[in-house]
């Protein structure tokens, strides 16, 4: 049996600053929420429900949350499926410009958001798809700096990846989706999930795409809080903060609970 | 496949060819005919089209949609497309002129000069005015800009914490007072208020609102200074005392005595500037989102409609025949030829010209 590994004492030091550092600014958001006085400050003036309430009653910032939270979902379903299927041919193509194709798909992440929105949204205009303002137009958009991440780790998992499974399932008269399906998609699975966690998050608290392709009358929420802090500065925006935390920490959660349940399944058919 | 030599001239493709030459000429038509739709100020059926309007969003955009918006799509049968998602500068750019972006635009006047200077974007105000019967009644400064209605306005004001002050503001070169150092504050550069508060130093210092010189020393005077992006970030400095001073528009000042913040304010009298709010009509709008422009227009000058809304947010009415609410009135604020007189929109077009230099400068001032 191994021995647990012992670590210096400054690594622990080192450890502890960067939890508190990773920490800290969330304890604040939820402490200022929960705030009595008028404005957004730290510390809070008093503790109390009082913007909670307002926040689950406005008409700004309840919707903007609920469309955050259906965009960022669609985007996380388009872009683990882009992502998934372009992590696969990237692994195992022997085409010269995999390299270069793989470039291109992280572009979007190398790019400033305002320049990529500016960017789409020129581009929509010009091709007058009827894209510009739309929901698909914002869509796009944030399909594309999602499916980075989500390629990024489903690649890292295919890199070592053993292709023999495969290879074995289909020996044994399994065709190849059904091979990737049952056998590569479940090995893979923890890191699609990742992917997808990534995705939705970053979908969920972008504002750089959506200053520009953001739809009328649909406002996300990180628009919402920017105008909200820009003209009022009241702890609404905050309290909606800790209902986006508890929506992210929900999501992580769920996904890890989901994994497990898949692995659970795999090994129960493995018993039989 | 289909050659050149296969397309034959007969009756059929001449006729063919008339009826789509009718068809595109009619689709030009329409932004030709635009510059001449006309409103008499009578209802109508809009016919379910939809008016894209940008303004801005959060609580303006419900406070708006409350008094105005809903009320307006029923008796208009119009819907409202409303796009709070400011900068609009870079949206009109990205369609060029004759593929605008929104129908109505509500602006900050820099950013409006700026777009003008851009392109032939807007109607002309000489050809809104005639369309809008409430624009009849319109101050004369809510119509110097000539490109846009200003259709409600604040002043601008240095608004101080009374706890905290030693004496109160009671002129304008009081914000230069020693005792205020690294206790005032104002703006980034690009904030039109920091840009008025530059013009109207420039005026009150040097010898009119584009004596450069004369406001770089009055920004010199004011350091140590804090600088906020937005007045929304400058009510929570105020509110925690991090400034004891700072240039503002009554309205907000108004608001947070109304939340019990211990605020006084000192509304400047030696030049009054506005803080505008001018709405825009974009030149190539469809004709019916044009006629529905006007009487949007017309509808937000209505003074039952403004009172409401306006109350919200202490903005002044630009109109004569609009009387001031007595929440408003127990402020002190009327409307009245004598209480408009001496009003200033600074010259932001000018301005344009030297815009990079004094921003750079001031910048460096408030850096060091």
């Amino acid at each position: 049996m191994n021995e647990p590994a012992r670590f210096h004492w400054a690594v622990w030091l080192g450890s502890i600053a960067a939890l508190l550092v990773l920490l800290l600014p969330v304890v604040i958001v939820v402490l200022a929420g929960l705030t009595a006085g008028e404005y957004l400050t730290f510390p809070p003036q008093g503790l109390s429900l009082k913007w909670v309430i307002a926040f689950l009653q406005s008409a700004t910032f309840l919707p903007a949350y609920l469309f955050s939270l259906v965009l960022a979902t669609i985007t996380m379903v388009i872009a683990c499926i882009i992502g998934t299927m372009a992590a696969v041919y990237l692994t195992r193509t022997r085409f010269w410009g995999a390299k270069l194709m793989r470039g291109i798909f992280m572009t979007p992440i190398i790019l400033p958001g305002l320049v990529l929105g500016l960017a789409l949204y020129v581009f929509y205009v010009m091709t007058d798809l009827g894209l510009a303002r739309s929901f698909a137009g914002l869509l796009i958009g944030h399909v594309l700096v999602t499916t980075p991440f989500v390629l990024a780790t489903v690649s890292a998992a295919l890199v070592g990846f053993d292709r023999s499974l495969e290879e074995a399932a289909r020996s044994l008269g399994a065709g190849p989706l059904q091979a990737f399906r049952l056998v590569t998609l479940r090995i893979i699975a923890p890191a699609i999930s990742a992917g997808a966690i990534f995705a939705f998050i970053i979908s969920f608290g972008q504002f750089d795409l959506s200053l520009y392709l953001g739809t009328p009358n649909l406002t996300n929420l990180p628009y919402a809080m920017y105008i909200s802090l820009r003209y009022k500065f009241e702890p609404t925006a905050a309290a909606a903060g800790i209902f986006a935390i508890a929506l992210v920490v929900a999501s992580m959660l769920l996904t890890a609970r989901l994994v497990n349940l898949g692995k659970l399944v795999a090994n129960t058919r493995l018993r039989w | 496949m289909l050659n050149k030599t296969d397309i034959r001239i007969n009756r059929r493709t001449l006729l063919k060819g008339a009826a789509a030459a009718t068809a595109v000429t009619t689709f030009n038509i329409n932004h030709a005919w635009s510059k001449d739709v006309t409103w008499d100020g009578q209802r109508f059926d809009a016919g379910g089209a939809t008016l894209r309007i940008a303004e801005w969003g959060g609580f303006w955009e419900e406070t708006v949609r409350k008094y105005l918006l809903s009320d307006f799509e029923k008796q208009y049968n119009c819907k409202i497309s409303w796009d709070s998602g400011f900068p609009w500068f870079p949206k009109f750019s990205a369609g060029g002129p004759k593929a605008p972006f929104c129908d109505i635009a509500n602006w900050n006047l820099k950013d409006m000069y700026q777009t003008a200077r851009a392109g032939d974007y807007y109607l002309p105000l000489d050809a809104v005015l005639p369309n809008i019967p409430q624009a009849a009644k319109l101050w004369d400064f809510a119509k110097v800009t000539g490109l846009g209605i200003t259709w409600a306005y604040g002043r601008y004001t240095f608004g101080y914490r009374t706890d905290l002050i030693d004496e109160p503001i009671k002129a304008f070169k009081d914000f230069w007072r020693a005792s205020l150092a690294g206790k005032r504050g104002t703006y980034v550069t690009v904030n039109e208020l920091q840009m008025t508060l530059f013009l109207t130093a420039c005026a009150i210092y040097g010898k009119d609102e584009f004596d450069l010189n004369a406001g770089y020393k009055a920004m010199k005077g004011l350091v140590p200074v804090k600088t906020s992006d937005f007045t929304g970030n400058m009510q929570a400095l105020l509110e925690r005392g991090e400034v004891v001073a700072c240039n503002q528009w009554d309205g907000e000042m108004w608001a947070m005595q109304d939340r019990g913040v211990k605020v006084g304010q000192y509304i400047w009298e030696e030049q009054k500037p506005l803080l505008t709010q001018t709405r825009t009509i974009s030149k190539y709008a469809e004709p019916m989102q044009k006629k529905l422009a006007f009487a949007f227009m017309n509808r937000s000058l209505d003074p039952k409609v403004f009172g409401n809304f306006a109350e919200f947010f202490y903005l002044r009415p630009t109109c004569s025949n609009i009387e001031i609410t007595p929440k408003m009135a127990a402020k002190g604020i009327t409307n009245t030829a004598d209480s408009t007189k001496g009003f200033w929109i600074p010259d932001y077009q000018k301005y344009l010209d030297s815009a990079d230099e004094v921003e750079e400068t001031v910048n460096a001032i408030f850096a060091a």
